[in-house]
């Protein structure tokens, strides 16, 4: 016994020198080095673990179709060829910094791709301009990221801010009749940043806000949020947050039969897995950057009369389905949309320097499978993006199975949207 | 003459006892544990910084930041343990004091361009003010009532702060990124004073626990920790002890979440009063051995180390969280006093030098 606290002791002690020793830096990333680093921090642990490794999955088929294809060949002759370095962030601002610092300064990291949530890409971001990386968004959605004087900074979603505006239009054309809206938002930056956008957009259309409240972050029991709509009869119930709770909240919904038309969530429906829930999933509406079915291809871009880049939606999907055999959700092509950009940029600069890519995203406006691209470039709000915008899906019913059909903008849709819920 | 004569006599026995007070002081400050610690903190903090150029500051930028962690957690943990280690108080929820004062602070930098030092006395005041606020109330609990109150106030600052719109509600506060620019030149050199100021707090905080420590209070406190009762007939008062302790316990915590949250620019409620955090200190503090000076700086340093190779190592990286659990299991179990307790037990001549 003795002997073994003795050795315990030892190999604590030779921890805390060997946590001493890698304190110091490796040799920073040698310079010849023709491979492009990607770095990011994920949440491979924490709230957001769900949203994040489906964009690393994304990231990760970027880099392996890339490199397969032979890498980017620049006029000079040289071949970039990518990797990935990436840290998990455990969701928590603690060591984002730090973690960040890592990916420039030893790991030779050349570009960035952001945290999911908006709070840790704020503290992130301050490291990519710090050393002057550039560094893409993926999941940091809130508007007030890109209004903090940032320019390296460039946002792959739909802000915040227009997330789930179509959900009132999409009301607004399939019930005339529909007046009353009650928003039942998590109460964390992202969403809290959705819900004050969506109630002035809703107000200014004339509804009704008869509930605005936000819930805590960790709700589990949604009982007395659904008394109060209840209370509140409204004709639908939009808010929601990320996904754990958001689909906590659906199925509490559907088990009290809270009674309204029509329900969009935020995050959560979109998700395959979503599904699981059964009934509760039933003719739920949720924002989504980007769906499966969506039919976007090189000859919407010509009546655009902008650029087509990368592969179409449906070889998209099906190279996802080949390597993970499940189904993309937004966010899995979300992270393939960053990697995408940053390709593009680098061929556009013909350069892998940060003042030249950062230059060729400015100018950037495409069409790609994702949805269209550009970036605001006034001093205000560098870096927000301002070409997507989001689609709105349904679940519905096909027989004994639950799809996920896109209801909204009508011109992409791929089924007329159930209304109200549950008249199927 | 004879008021001369009566009036001399107190007079040197002041004298008298300033001067032995003066030689208890200076006795005790010189123990030898208390410098070997300052001078190790002020060792660790400024090996990072020591080489100004660019390469070296580009070099040691990852050190920086790890260090800059290591000494926050120092002070955390140090100041914790005025608490927990001298009075015998567990505090789950003393992350409270840390987030209030980072809001606080980030307020007065966003609403009233104030400096950091100005913001960072001011949310150490603030932290202040609701530990004597709230120690007035609950520190008539004793043992596990104590503990699950300080995480009720916690959880209650917490739900207060995201619907209290000066401080932003649920969206939080977020700084321009133009204020380190317009103040300090560069986010590099903002960096370098929050840096400053956090080795500064973290000597502070040493310091701070010596001296409660070695003072005619701190023995009261400990008196506490080992029997309250008895200590109150012996004639300490624990209520108003308590209090104090609970203060400077709470004081240096409010300027750190200033600090670190002028470092990251943005606060947000989740971020700053984030329970689990409170609970990691605790593990530090068990880990270097609590109610020693030394046992918090090496805790925090160890843990802090442990969990940026657990963090970045490939082969750990997956399954950081559980390996730290299991180390950690195997410390509470094996060496309970900490690595300080237990090396003080087991090697006499540790006993003179370890403090």
């Amino acid at each position: 016994m003795r002997t073994f606290v003795k050795l315990l002791s030892l190999a604590i002690i030779a921890a805390f020198v060997l946590g001493a020793v890698a304190t110091f830096p490796a040799k920073t990333h040698a310079q010849s080095e023709r491979t492009i680093t990607i770095g990011f921090t994920a949440s491979q642990t924490g709230k957001y673990n769900v949203e994040s490794t489906r964009q690393i999955n994304g990231i990760n088929l970027w880099i392996e179709q890339i490199n397969g294809a032979g890498g980017i060949t620049l006029s000079n002759g040289t071949v970039l060829k990518f990797e990935t370095k990436f840290y998990d962030d455990e969701s928590s601002t603690d060591r984002v910094q730090e973690l960040y610092t890592r990916l420039v300064t030893q790991d030779g990291a050349d570009f960035l791709i952001s945290p999911y949530s908006s709070g840790l890409t704020d503290a992130s971001a301050l490291i990519a301009e710090q050393y002057g990386v550039v560094m893409l968004t993926a999941g940091a959605a809130s508007d007030s990221t890109y209004q903090k004087g940032f320019t390296l900074v460039y946002q792959t979603y739909t802000p915040a801010s227009r997330y789930l505006t179509g959900a009132v239009d999409l009301l607004a054309a399939t019930d005339p009749d529909a007046s009353r809206i009650a928003i039942v938002h998590e109460n964390d930056k992202f969403s809290t940043d959705v819900a004050n956008a969506l109630n002035s957009y809703a107000e200014d259309l004339g509804y009704e806000i008869v509930l605005f409240e936000g819930y805590d972050s960790g709700t589990t029991d949604f009982a007395p949020f659904i008394n109060k709509i209840e209370a509140a009869d409204p004709d639908a119930i939009l808010g929601g947050g990320h996904f754990q709770d958001g689909s906590t909240f659906a199925r509490q919904l559907y088990e009290k039969d809270a009674g309204a038309n029509m329900i969009a969530l935020l995050v959560a429906p979109p998700e395959p897995t979503f599904a699981e829930l059964g009934d509760a999933a039933l003719g739920v509406v949720g924002p989504s950057q980007w769906e499966p079915l969506a039919q976007i291809d090189a000859s919407k871009a010509e009546e655009l009369g902008i650029e087509f880049y990368g592969p179409s939606s449906q070889e998209f999907t099906a190279a996802y389905m080949e390597m993970y055999d499940e189904e993309p959700s937004y966010h899995a092509a979300g992270g393939y949309m960053a990697g995408l950009l940053i390709q593009k940029a680098i061929e556009d600069a013909d350069s892998t320097d940060t003042d030249d890519v950062a230059e060729a995203l400015d100018n950037l406006d495409i069409l790609t499978f994702f949805g269209r691209n550009s970036f605001d470039t006034s001093d205000d709000n560098h870096g927000l993006q301002v070409g997507h915008s989001m689609m709105y899906v349904q679940w519905q019913a096909d027989g004994d199975e639950l799809v996920k059909q896109i209801v909204f903008p009508f011109e992409a849709a791929s089924a007329e949207t159930v209304y109200p819920i549950g008249s199927e | 003459m004879t008021t001369q004569g009566t009036d001399a006599k107190p007079q040197n026995e002041l004298l008298n006892t300033l001067l032995d007070n003066f030689k208890i002081w200076t006795k005790k400050l010189s123990h030898p544990g208390l410098w070997i610690t300052i001078v190790g903190v002020f060792i660790l903090g400024y090996l990072p910084i020591a080489d100004q150029s660019p390469e070296a500051a580009f070099a040691n930028a990852t050190a920086r930041e790890s260090t800059f962690t290591i000494l926050m957690s120092i002070v955390l943990v140090s100041s914790l343990n005025i608490l927990l280690g001298y009075t015998g108080y567990v505090s789950f929820g003393h992350i409270v004091f840390y987030g209030l004062g980072g809001y606080v602070g980030l307020y007065t930098i966003i609403e009233h361009q104030w400096p950091l030092w100005k913001a960072m006395a001011a949310g150490g005041a603030a932290a202040g003010v609701l530990a004597l606020v709230l120690g007035s109330a609950i520190l008539r609990l004793r043992g596990a009532y104590f503990a699950l109150a300080t995480i009720g106030i916690n959880e209650a600052m917490r739900a207060f702060v995201s619907n209290y719109d000066p401080f932003g509600g649920a969206v939080g506060l977020s700084i321009h990124f133009r204020v380190y620019r317009e103040t300090y030149g560069s986010y590099q050199d903002a960096f370098l004073v929050m840096y400053k100021a956090m080795l500064g707090l973290a000597i502070a905080a040493v310091v701070l626990s010596y001296l409660v420590k070695s003072s005619k209070f701190g023995l009261g406190l400990m008196a506490i920790r080992e029997d309250e009762d008895a200590s109150d007939i012996m004639g300490v008062i624990p209520y108003r002890s308590k209090i104090i302790a609970y203060m400077l316990s709470a004081i240096l915590p409010g300027m750190v979440g200033v600090v670190f949250f002028f470092k990251a620019s943005t606060i947000e409620p989740a971020a700053a009063f984030k329970l689990h955090t409170s609970i990691e200190w605790l593990v530090m503090i068990m880990l270097g051995g609590f109610g020693t000076i030394m046992g918090p700086v090496l805790g925090a340093y160890g843990y802090q180390n442990l969990r940026t190779i657990l963090l970045t190592s490939e082969f750990f990286k997956n399954i950081q969280l559980a390996v730290a659990g299991l180390m950690l299991l195997g410390i509470i179990l094996f060496i309970p006093a900490g690595l300080i307790g237990w090396l003080r037990r087991h090697i006499s001549f540790t006993r003179r030098v370890l403090t």
